[in-house]
């Protein structure tokens, strides 16, 4: 199509090779979305990956998703008119509460449509995520734990009292109850179940059941989810001139 | 404040933390600052990007992580 595709790059194939190994190494994904590019992909796709990092730097062995980059990244995408829609792939053991927070609340006030895919697990924090997108799936195989703050919670910088862990936990209790189908008195059963979980409270959810609670939406894969986006923008490319 | 929600039990998660980060400095590129990470001589890791316009944060050598020829 355009007669520039290899920018120069003294390395050529090599040093592509290098990048995305250090991409596999550094984010755990393949490659990095791309700026506004000749040939912009109409779906964009965000990995929330390993622990979501907030207000402290993990040490280096965690693999974390870093929010104060994910969220002037969702702002691009929601600003350019090119990206018709983000896939919001999961794969989190949690993190972060008010990092995770910020960014459910930025996709779920995104105009762009947005769907979520739990793939492996969406743990902890990663069950608002997962709910804050438009429509959400989760595969068959992926696991959500849904526990109690207290299971391993780290309070840092306030005196640990159970007020305050416990109005941590009704943010997060209410993100999900206002954006998925779950019923208020199922999701505290399920979060202060006994008996589950070795360590602790909670429940873990694999595939299915997270759909029958109202939780997620949708069994399904890559597949379901962008042929999910592509229809919730369809009036959009009827009306457009494509 | 930092509140941990997670399932990986906390010392796991955070081992390491009282080592010592590596230093850090900020480089000026093309109009952008980016906290960078000194490897040797002639290259930095990018900590993170420091700009107000969201579309520097799609830009692949921004990604935390990037290595930066600095030549």
């Amino acid at each position: 199509m355009n007669g520039q595709e290899q920018p120069a790059t003294p390395g050529g194939s090599g040093s592509k090779d290098k990048a995305v190994l250090q991409n596999i190494k550094e984010l755990g994904q393949i490659s990095t979305p791309q700026a506004q590019e000749p040939e912009v992909q109409p779906f964009h796709c965000l990995t929330i990956i390993g622990q979501i990092e907030g207000h402290m730097v993990l040490p280096p062995r965690n693999k974390t998703t870093k929010y104060e980059h994910v969220i002037p990244q969702l702002v691009a995408i929601e600003q350019n008119p090119k990206i018709k829609g983000l896939l919001v792939v999961l794969n989190t053991v949690g993190g972060d509460i008010e990092a995770g927070l910020a960014i459910a609340e930025m996709l779920h006030t995104m105009k762009t449509p947005t769907v979520s895919l739990v793939l492996g697990g969406g743990h902890s924090i990663g069950a608002p995520i997962a709910v804050a997108a438009d429509y959400s799936l989760i595969s068959a195989t992926a696991t959500m734990t849904i526990h109690p703050i207290r299971l391993s919670g780290l309070v840092i910088g306030v005196p640990q009292t159970y007020e305050y862990l416990d109005k941590m936990q009704e943010r997060v209790t209410r993100f999900i109850l206002e954006h998925s189908r779950v019923k208020a008195d199922v999701l505290r059963e399920m979060m202060f179940r006994t008996g589950e979980l070795v360590r602790d409270v909670g429940t873990v959810l694999v595939g299915e059941e997270a759909v029958r609670i109202g939780l997620i939406d949708e069994v399904g894969g890559l597949g379901v989810a962008l042929s999910r986006l592509a229809q919730m923008i369809e009036p959009d490319a009827e009306g457009g001139v494509q | 404040m930092t509140v941990l929600y997670t399932i990986v039990p906390l010392e796991d998660v955070l081992e390491g933390i009282d080592d010592d980060p590596a230093p850090t400095m900020v480089l000026k590129l093309g109009g952008l600052s980016l906290e960078v990470e000194q490897l040797d001589g002639f290259q930095a890791k990018v900590v993170r990007l420091l700009s107000t316009d969201p579309e520097h944060y799609l830009l692949p050598h921004c990604q935390p992580g990037a290595v930066i020829d600095l030549k």
